[in-house]
């Protein structure tokens, strides 16, 4: 997994690349209340190059949306690729989280 | 044409192995000419069986090991996941709510949901102080050559 980030309008975009599973969720734990700690509290998770996740990174991602609603922020996700897209629908994660076509309108 | 094709794969219970796994069934899976997102789905599913094994079966420090076996019947994918730990019955699990908004939510509880969701069948069955998960999935299986 390979993350990344910059800051675009009020939020602060992570780009997410490769994998997300039971071997390297916490890496991706660690990024998020790195980012937290600092002050962020409105995200775009921009996840063009991830290609595969499992429970232990929808895990990751709930607790983000959770985190981010109790600061009043806001977390976008864009670019999902469509298996990413079908774990989300099938494990209801669609409706829980704001979900757009691309970067630019996630960070609107 | 009648297809039949079997690979079983031996691995311990340290999570270091699940890499160890996947590579195994990607090579597998291009062997036997299935579509990546079919691969993927293999590879969460067995992720998901595979890491409650590793997490929750075993209550000693000792090494075990957990057999995974793929087959391919005619259109009848059958993944079985054989382990020594303890009793449990991943089918008894109750279902998560998927309608809760995210504040309501759980953490949790969603890898054997995954597993029901992709796969057609789920079976539990305790044989020879042994947990056998067994996994089937009807698959469209058309190899180019």
């Amino acid at each position: 997994m390979n993350l990344t980030n910059e800051k675009k309008n009020e939020f602060c975009v992570l780009n997410i690349e490769g994998r997300i599973d039971t071997t390297n969720f916490s890496q991706f734990e660690n990024e998020i209340n790195t980012l937290l700690s600092a002050g962020e509290k409105n995200f775009v998770f921009d996840c063009s190059g991830l290609n595969y996740i499992s429970s232990s990174g929808l895990r990751v991602f709930l607790i983000a949306q959770k985190k981010t609603l109790s600061l009043n922020g806001k977390l976008h996700l864009c670019n999902l690729q469509p298996s990413i897209k079908e774990i989300f629908d099938i494990s209801g994660f669609s409706s829980i989280f704001k979900i757009f076509d691309n970067q630019e309108k996630a960070i609107q | 044409m009648e297809i039949n094709k079997e690979a079983l794969f031996v691995i311990e219970n340290r999570v270091e192995e699940l890499a160890v796994l996947f590579e195994n069934i990607e090579q597998t899976a291009e062997i036997w000419e299935l579509p990546v997102p079919l691969m993927m789905n293999i590879n969460l599913v067995l992720e998901e069986a595979v890491s409650n094994v590793i997490f929750y079966a075993f209550e000693d420090e000792l090494k075990h090991e957990i057999k995974i076996s793929i087959s391919l019947k005619d259109n009848l994918l059958t993944i079985e996941i054989t382990d020594d730990g303890k009793p449990f019955d991943p089918t008894s699990l109750k279902q998560p709510d998927i309608s809760l908004d995210a504040e309501d939510r759980p953490i949790g509880g969603l890898g054997i949901f995954l597993i029901s969701k992709i796969m057609n069948e789920v079976h539990y069955t305790r044989k020879n102080e042994n947990n056998i998960l067994t996994l089937y999935k009807t698959i469209q299986y058309e190899p180019d050559k």
